[in-house]
């Protein structure tokens, strides 16, 4: 029996539900950061992972536990150092002696912590690009090679990696292959007094209790269904390659500080966590569409580590988040004539 | 569509505008055609330019705050998926509930405004008068027509007709000068832009440059430093040496007639023989010009020097009846030649003359007579017939007169031609400069906008008034003194009239003024010759160099190392 609109509304509702649950856990320990919260679920509605970059003792780690905790998923924890090998993410096959103190024994497959489904990748910029590199494949194609024999891994499968801005001796700044792989790069803010306040309370008394799980891995799966099934208008989409494609310099529309502080810009994949990031807002909101406000909303944490500076632009100071905040003042949404029309009446 | 109309009508009144500031009276029927056209144009092209669908869609969105739900609604595909159901549901109910009066967008606007606008320009601008033609653009200077009944220099370049030419071709373009020049004086007496006069005057002027002899060009330069070692070798010619090495024929000229007149034989000869040798080797040289001067000098310096000895020996024959002073002057002449005391014994001669009776006149004939007999005719330098009618006359009453006439003949000058031809030159050339500066083309720095003058000469004075010699009127404002021969009645109380000016400006320090040409610029035509600077008028830049000023760079103070520079660029 097809589903009618009535049955979508009703999916839609609970889906919206089950993230007001989410982030009403999630508050519960993390103080404050509600964009953070907000973005990493944006990754995880719409299956991407997610780069939280910040400095040390903003809550990277705990919103990641807190968050695994909330789901009723397999957590696992990678802290990246530099000694630390594929094989330490991955797993191995071990070499298992017959209990009959024989000759003879078996390989067996000795997991890596890759295997969880809430993967936490701590410090990921201090491992080497070789170590980095074990993470491209589960990333893209969710499945790992090991010793010639691929093993898909169990779905909802979502990294989250934090990394430190700030402390550049001894790290390995990931590869750009390594950064397009992420959906989004959020950045992770200072709290400000009245947050700080709070989590002075919180945190220098009786340790808190573990937050409830509130979703289950159907859950999940099912909102991560619910979110490719948002409908997106064609000028919609065109406004998204309109943004996305005035980032490259070589682009005819790209703006003049683009041409000048930009070496290369987003791409395809770039377009494509726009739009999907831009689907999970509308979820989120309750919405079985896609507007402009919501690329516009998602623009800075989903292009920000797909824009590579040139010399220039790194020697004038400029961030990415300022190039892309020129886009978007810069790429009309709708056709002048309209726009004229909207601003006339 | 409105829009459209009305910036093309907005154009259409530009273009009636535009053509009414271009005084284009003819176009002002058609100016309402273009603001009509320029609406059909406009409107026509904003028709073609409707909104689609899905912009229609974007604007309901926009105005709904819809959140792109209508544009989602339109673009659902044929396949509706569940979500997009609820979309179109949505959508539906989004505009179900919208006021479709709010919805509709303005018809006028503040662009609309433009069609009266330009409509009521285009009638206004077909109705104004067209505005007034632009002035004129100011006059090139030297455009402005000058009359002129006189134009002083002119009459020493018609005055070329009369010189000898040193080929029959150049007697031609001699005549022909001259005939420019009476044809530039009846243009300006009939009326001539003055840089049409003031280019004639500039060509006439190359056309007496082209004729003057250059001996120091590239032709005549070897063959003037040969002639000139010529007439090194004798220190009584050192003058004539430096006259010619100064390329002043009149001056060399000058310096051969004292030669010629003076007593000393072994002078005389040395000149007559540097001469020759000098015609001799400047004709090696190439420079058959200066060769063709000094064989026509060689010619004349015999019978020079038979008319001063011819003069002495009058003199010698009335000694007797000379004054002291006569005696002097003769002594002078027979010492140097100079034709001044040639001038003053003719003078002494003429004086004693009137006082002989016919007693004296008598034995002066009778003394001629012997003379003749003595010298043999080949040894007077007056011929036999020309002594024995002088004897005959003197003899009569009508000898004082014929002794007279004979007088004037012997001091009479005999100027080569060619020192004449460029003296004549010289003067034509000088009257060329001087008619150009009377058009005003070299304007004298002074307050009162003219050339200041000098006074009148002074009045001569009493004779005998003052032992030194008399000179004439300057410039200077102080009448002359009267020569110690002046029989005048006059005093030496001239002056000059005071020039009424604040200052008198060097012209290097001249004023400016709007419109006049620029100080010493050079008007009207010049043509450029080889080798020559530009705006150089006249004898080009090295056609008369002194003998002193060849390799002067070589010989000058300069630094070596920007000697090789200097050189080149004074190189001729």
């Amino acid at each position: 029996m097809p589903e009618t609109p009535s049955d979508f509304e009703a999916r839609l509702s609970l889906a919206r539900d089950a993230s007001s649950r989410l982030k009403a856990a999630i508050a519960q320990v993390i103080v404050g950061q509600s964009a953070v919260v907000e973005q990493v679920l944006w990754g995880l509605i719409a299956g991407g992972h997610v780069l939280l970059e910040g400095n040390p003792g903003l809550g990277k780690t705990l919103l990641v536990r807190t968050l695994s905790s909330c789901l009723d998923l397999r957590f696992s924890r990678i802290q990246f150092t530099p000694d630390l090998m594929p094989s330490d993410v991955t797993g191995t096959n071990i070499l298992v002696m017959d209990g009959s103190g024989g000759k003879t024994g078996r390989f067996e497959l000795h997991r890596g912590p890759i295997f969880g489904q809430v993967v936490l990748a701590d410090e990921i910029n201090r491992a080497t690009p070789k170590t980095q590199s074990a993470l491209l494949e589960a990333m893209q194609e969710h499945a790992v090679t090991i010793a010639g024999t691929r093993h898909a891994l169990d779905a909802p499968f979502f990294v989250l990696a934090t990394e430190n801005p700030i402390e550049m001796e001894g790290t390995y700044p990931l590869p750009e292959a390594q950064l397009d792989r992420f959906l989004l790069k959020v950045a992770v803010p200072a709290p400000n007094e009245d947050e700080l306040t709070q989590i002075l309370a919180r945190t220098t008394g009786k340790p808190p209790g573990e937050p409830e799980r509130v979703l289950t891995r159907q859950d999940v799966l099912q909102l991560q269904a619910l979110c490719r099934e948002v409908a997106v208008a064609e000028p919609v989409l065109r406004y998204a390659a309109r943004l996305v494609g005035a980032s490259s310099p070589e682009a005819v529309d790209a703006p003049p500080l683009v041409r000048r502080a930009v070496r290369y810009g987003a791409g395809v994949r770039g377009a494509q966590s726009l739009v999907l990031s831009a689907k999970a807002v509308a979820l989120l909101e309750g919405r079985a569409h896609v507007s402009f406000a919501d690329l516009q909303k998602t623009a800075l944490p989903v292009l920000r580590h797909r824009i590579l500076l040139s010399f220039e632009g790194e020697a004038d100071g400029i961030a990415p988040d300022q190039i892309i905040g020129e886009l978007l003042g810069l790429v009309p949404t709708r056709p002048d004539a309209v726009e004229r029309a909207v601003q006339g009446a | 569509m409105l829009s459209g109309a009305a910036w093309g009508s907005a154009f259409g009144a530009l273009a009636a505008l535009g053509a009414w500031a271009l005084r284009l009276g003819e176009l002002r029927p058609v100016t309402l055609g273009f603001g009509v056209a320029g609406a059909l144009i406009g409107g026509v092209v904003a028709a073609r330019q409707r909104w689609t669908e899905s912009e229609v869609a974007l604007y309901l969105d926009a105005r709904l705050a819809g959140a792109e739900t209508v544009t989602t609604a339109l673009h659902a595909e044929a396949e509706v998926t569940p979500a997009l159901a609820f979309v179109v549901g949505r959508a539906t109910h989004l505009l179900g509930k919208a006021d479709p009066k709010r919805l509709s967008p303005r018809v006028l606007s503040r662009v609309h405004a433009l069609l009266p606008v330009a409509l009521g320009a285009i009638v206004w601008v077909s109705i104004l008068p067209l505005p007034p033609a632009p002035p004129a653009p100011p006059q090139a200077p030297g455009a402005e027509r000058v009359k002129l009944d006189h134009l002083q220099g002119l009459e020493r370049i018609e005055a070329l007709e009369h010189l000898p030419g040193r080929t029959p071709e150049q007697d031609a373009r001699l005549k022909a000068l001259a005939e420019q020049a009476r044809k530039l004086r009846a243009d300006l007496a009939k009326g001539l832009e003055k840089r049409e006069a003031l280019s004639e005057i500039s060509k006439l002027r190359d056309g007496i440059a082209a004729e003057q002899l250059k001996l120091g060009d590239q032709q005549n330069r070897a063959g003037l430093d040969a002639a000139l070692g010529a007439f090194g070798k004798n220190q009584a010619l050192r003058s004539a040496q430096k006259a010619l090495g100064d390329g002043d024929l009149t001056a060399f000229d000058d310096e051969m007639q004292k030669l010629a007149k003076r007593v000393e034989t072994s002078d005389r000869e040395a000149a007559k023989e540097a001469l020759e040798e000098a015609a001799k080797a400047a004709r090696e040289k190439g420079a058959k010009g200066l060769a063709d001067a000094l064989d026509a000098e060689r010619r004349l310096f015999g019978k020079r020097e038979d008319q001063s000895q011819a003069l002495r020996e009058l003199a010698e024959s009335m000694k007797g009846k000379l004054s002291p002073e006569a005696l002097e002057d003769l002594k002078e002449f027979g010492r140097s030649g100079d034709p001044k005391a040639e001038r003053q014994l003719n003078e002494a001669l003429e004086k004693a003359l009137e006082g002989l009776s016919p007693e004296e006149r008598k034995r002066l004939a009778e003394r001629l007579q012997k003379q003749l007999e003595a010298g043999g005719d080949s040894a007077n330098p007056l011929s036999k017939k020309q002594l024995e009618a002088l004897a005959k006359k003197l003899s009569g009453p009508e000898g004082a007169d014929a002794l007279r006439e004979q007088l004037r003949e012997l001091t009479k000058p005999l100027p080569s031609d060619d020192a004449q031809r460029e003296q004549g030159l010289g003067d034509a050339e000088r009257g060329g400069r001087d008619a150009a500066r009377g058009l005003g083309a070299l304007p004298m720095p002074s307050d009162d906008g003219g050339p200041s003058s000098g006074g009148p000469p002074g009045k001569s004075g009493k004779s005998g008034d003052a032992g030194k010699p008399g000179s004439g009127g300057d410039a200077s404002g102080k009448g002359g003194t009267g020569t110690h021969h002046d029989s005048g009645q006059g005093d030496h109380a001239g002056s000059t009239p005071e020039v009424k000016s604040k200052e008198l400006r060097a012209k290097a320090d001249a004023r400016m003024l709007p419109g006049a040409p620029m100080q010493g610029a050079t008007l009207g035509r010049a043509p450029a010759r080889a080798g020559e600077t530009a705006n150089q008028l006249g004898t080009g830049t090295l056609g008369s160099v002194g003998q002193t000023e060849v390799g002067a760079v070589d010989h000058s103070d300069i630094p070596e190392e920007y000697r090789e520079q200097v050189g080149r660029y004074f190189e001729p």
